[in-house]
């Protein structure tokens, strides 16, 4: 538990940092809007290539939030999120399928990154991955905040199961009969890391820029 | 530095293992009252409100639009904005105004007046304006029904022991969410075997949740959430006339539904404008009135982790319930999350809505324990049952619960079991066994009860879909494989929707299916002597709880 009042207290920090160095809070007139006002450094995504739509029916697209791998570089409980992409992608190509990683960028909300994901995938099926951890695994025909499988609670999340989504994602490509990773549930997640939660999601959501849907992501 | 002890022991309490943080208004971090809220203010020309609460009408968003033009009392809002804050703060806590009198005056004003009336009362004063203001006279509860493995058998067992034990609603939802049929009339066949009469519902994506309430698989509706900024609505690819409009699809219907809105929500989407929780609450509260809702489900709901964290955090959740009332709305008060890990904290918190009493105490209190419940865990589970009802002697309070036999809950999640195994079996769906069925009675929780095969479930699901099956071919299955009584009584709940009583305002059905709500049991509390007090054989209900010391054994 002190590890994550380490992080609280780490994040708290970096913003309140930021904020001063923009020249306070005390500097904004009360009728100013807060979203998209720089109070993190808004990366420029501008004269990247715009995601392609996929063509390939082994493709699964892995749609990553607006801060990931810039902003933020660990989930919430602490895994670095190149070893989460990475096993992700090896979850996929071990069911001889072809993974794809986009950033979007028009939304920070995981089922509506997840169903851009899905429609930009030329299988049809994607997943939607937040900087936090949260992923949800997404088909382009269904309702925004339908999903195939979600997984809610990002502090639960080790590298393994990051894989067996990869590994889910490809078996809804092959058409096979899959069965739906096991859920895991705890009820004090929300007393531990809620805070931390809506701390993240400020800085992912600062991140959002509608003028460029989705890039392509290493 | 040298460690005190006593300050370690203290580090070590679980209350410090919560998270809190300081008020920071610019990031909406602010329980009651931020710097950057509006001041009430409002003028209305030629019958159309043309500002509201200092901003003019061509500023409006769409939130204002739509509280301007539904959820204000044009034709009484100069004289209830006449009236001081702190007066009406006043006459919510005085026994001698009637709520009659204080939900006129309250639907003419705006909603930064609303926060400020609500910013006088401390939570003593807000108690006793719930136990005024709620619309029904007596209290209810709800409960949560799911479980880890989304196992439709044990849905039906522990639906049948919570409708025994006294939830005159249940709740169900999914970790997958294609299950969401399944789980949905595993509930309503299950709640009927415990007691007759019992709403239920399916927590789930919304097209697929209007869906399960048209074909009949549910009874009412709760998961229509608003927002209280314009940018968190347009990121759910939403507005307030959306709202309204499924609100309509569910009444053309005849279904019984309410909205669900609740604090932290904007913060945690990183959307808060810089405004209060309590100020944006409100705004949900009036969009949800605007639009028809006869209720709402608030109180943070699944956001507390966000609003407790603040100063006069809980003070807030108990407001906003408050506003709820005052709004004239059915309130299903909360306390369905988890959000700490003292128990003290947690009993403390519910304390504030079990003590006045609102229209539902919890809107899904834990029927299961709490790693079975599907939503992340609520502040009280099916462990603290006996707690609760102890709580409700201790106080002489009506809770909504009360004391069971261990044989009445066997009997009960046996025949929910073997009930649904029959449907399941007539209709062709996958198949329940026996095994499943005995394992699931005697069980507490998932870890007690036989996995399903999940893909085979799923391909059932589908198909049960695609065959149109409703809530008449469950009925016909039921009566036909020796279950006439449960028939009868699922036959008697999907007539409601055609009599359309239970869509009045905090309308529960006792069992003989008769609707007691606002309208026909209106709240009459004006002080001691008046209103619902627990005496006769509520009373004895309550007191009869187990391990009482037999006295002739000594």
């Amino acid at each position: 538990m002190k590890i994550n009042e380490e992080i609280i207290e780490r994040v708290t920090r970096l913003v309140i940092e930021e904020i001063n160095a923009k020249g306070g809070v005390q500097g904004l007139s009360a009728g100013e809007q807060t979203t998209g006002n720089g109070r993190t450094v808004k990366t420029s995504y501008a004269g990247f290539p715009i995601a392609k739509q996929g063509t390939n029916p082994k493709e699964v697209v892995i749609g990553v939030g607006p801060a990931f791998q810039r902003e933020i570089n660990k989930t919430i409980n602490g895994l670095s999120l190149e070893d989460v992409i990475k096993n992700v992608k090896a979850g996929v190509e071990e069911e001889g399928m072809v993974p794809r990683v986009v950033k979007v960028l028009k939304t920070s909300d995981v089922c509506f990154m997840g169903l851009e994901a899905a429609k930009l995938s030329g299988s049809g099926i994607g997943i939607g991955l937040q900087s936090k951890g949260t992923a949800v695994i997404h088909q382009k025909d269904l309702y925004p905040l339908s999903n195939l499988e979600l997984f809610p609670q990002a502090p639960l999340m080790n590298l393994e199961t990051y894989r067996a989504i990869g590994k889910n994602a490809a078996k809804y490509v092959k058409g096979e009969k899959v069965t739906p990773i096991e859920g895991q549930n705890d009820p004090m997640v929300r007393a531990n890391y809620q805070v931390k939660a809506a701390l993240m999601h400020i800085k992912e959501t600062e991140q959002v820029d509608l003028s460029i849907p989705y890039i392509e992501w290493k | 530095m040298k460690r005190s002890k006593r300050i370690e022991t203290l580090d070590r309490r679980p209350v410090n293992k919560d998270g809190y943080i300081n008020e920071w208004p610019e990031m909406g971090f602010v329980a009651m009252s931020s710097p950057y809220d509006p001041k009430p203010s409002i003028k209305v020309e030629q019958g159309v409100i043309v500002e509201l609460d200092g901003k003019r009408r061509e500023d409006f968003d769409f939130i204002d639009e739509f509280i301007a033009d539904y959820a204000i009392r044009i034709d009484r809002t100069e004289k209830s904005m006449a009236v001081s804050s702190l007066d009406i703060a006043r006459k919510i806590v005085d026994i001698n105004v009637s709520r009659k009198e204080i939900l006129e005056i309250v639907s003419g004003i705006t909603p930064a007046k609303m926060v400020e009336v609500i910013n006088y009362l401390n939570v003593v004063e807000m108690m006793m304006g719930m136990q005024k203001i709620r619309a029904r006279r007596t209290p209810a509860n709800q409960a949560h029904i799911t479980n880890l493995k989304d196992d439709p058998v044990q849905i039906a067992a522990d639906a049948a022991e919570g409708a025994l034990r006294g939830f005159r609603e249940e709740e169900t939802t999914v970790g997958i969410a294609r299950y969401a049929p399944f789980n949905a009339i595993a509930l309503l066949i299950g709640s009927q075997a415990g007691r007759k009469g019992v709403l239920t519902q399916c927590a789930v994506e919304e097209a697929t949740e209007l869906e399960l309430g048209i074909r009949g698989f549910t009874t009412y509706a709760e998961t229509m959430s608003v927002y209280g900024t314009e940018k968190v609505f347009i990121d759910g690819d939403d507005t307030p006339y959306s709202k309204a409009f499924l609100n309509a699809a569910y009444a053309s219907r005849g279904l019984k539904t309410r909205f669900t809105s609740g604090s932290g929500s904007e913060v945690l989407m990183g959307q808060a404008e810089k405004k209060s929780m309590l100020y944006l609450e409100t705004r949900c509260l009036y969009v949800t009135k605007g639009a028809g809702s006869q209720g709402i489900q608030n109180g943070s709901v699944s956001c507390i982790g966000v609003t407790a964290s603040v100063p006069s955090g809980i003070r807030e959740v108990l407001g906003e319930n408050l506003v709820a009332a005052l709004l004239g709305l059915e309130c299903a008060s909360s306390n369905d999350q988890s959000f700490t890990n003292s128990d003290m904290r947690r009993t403390a918190r519910t304390m504030l809505q079990f003590l006045p009493g609102t229209d539902f105490i919890f809107s899904g209190y834990a029927g299961e324990p709490n790693y079975d419940n599907l939503f992340a865990g609520s502040n009280f589970d099916a462990e603290d049952f006996d707690d609760y009802n102890v709580l409700q002697r201790d106080m002489q309070v009506d809770g909504g619960l009360k004391p069971v036999k261990e044989e009445d809950v066997i009997r009960v999640r046996y025949t929910a079991g073997k009930a649904v195994q029959a449907v399941f079996r007539y209709l062709g769906l996958s198949e329940i066994t026996d095994e499943q069925v005995e394992a699931v009675t005697y069980a507490h929780g998932s870890k007690d009860t036989i996995s399903r095969d999940v893909a085979t479930d799923l391909v059932a699901v589908e198909d049960m879909m695609k065959r149109g099956i409703t809530g008449v071919d469950i009925v016909k299955a039921l009566a036909e494989s020796g279950f006439e009584e449960l028939a009868e009584s699922i036959l008697s709940m999907l007539k409601q929707r055609v009599v359309g009583d239970y869509m009045q305002t905090s309308a529960i059905l006792d069992e003989e299916f008769k609707v007691m709500s606002g309208v026909n049991c209106p709240n009459d509390y004006m002080g001691p002597g008046t209103g619902y007090r627990v005496d006769g054989k509520r009373w004895e209900e309550i007191k009869a709880i187990p391990h009482i010391i037999d006295p002739n054994k000594f």
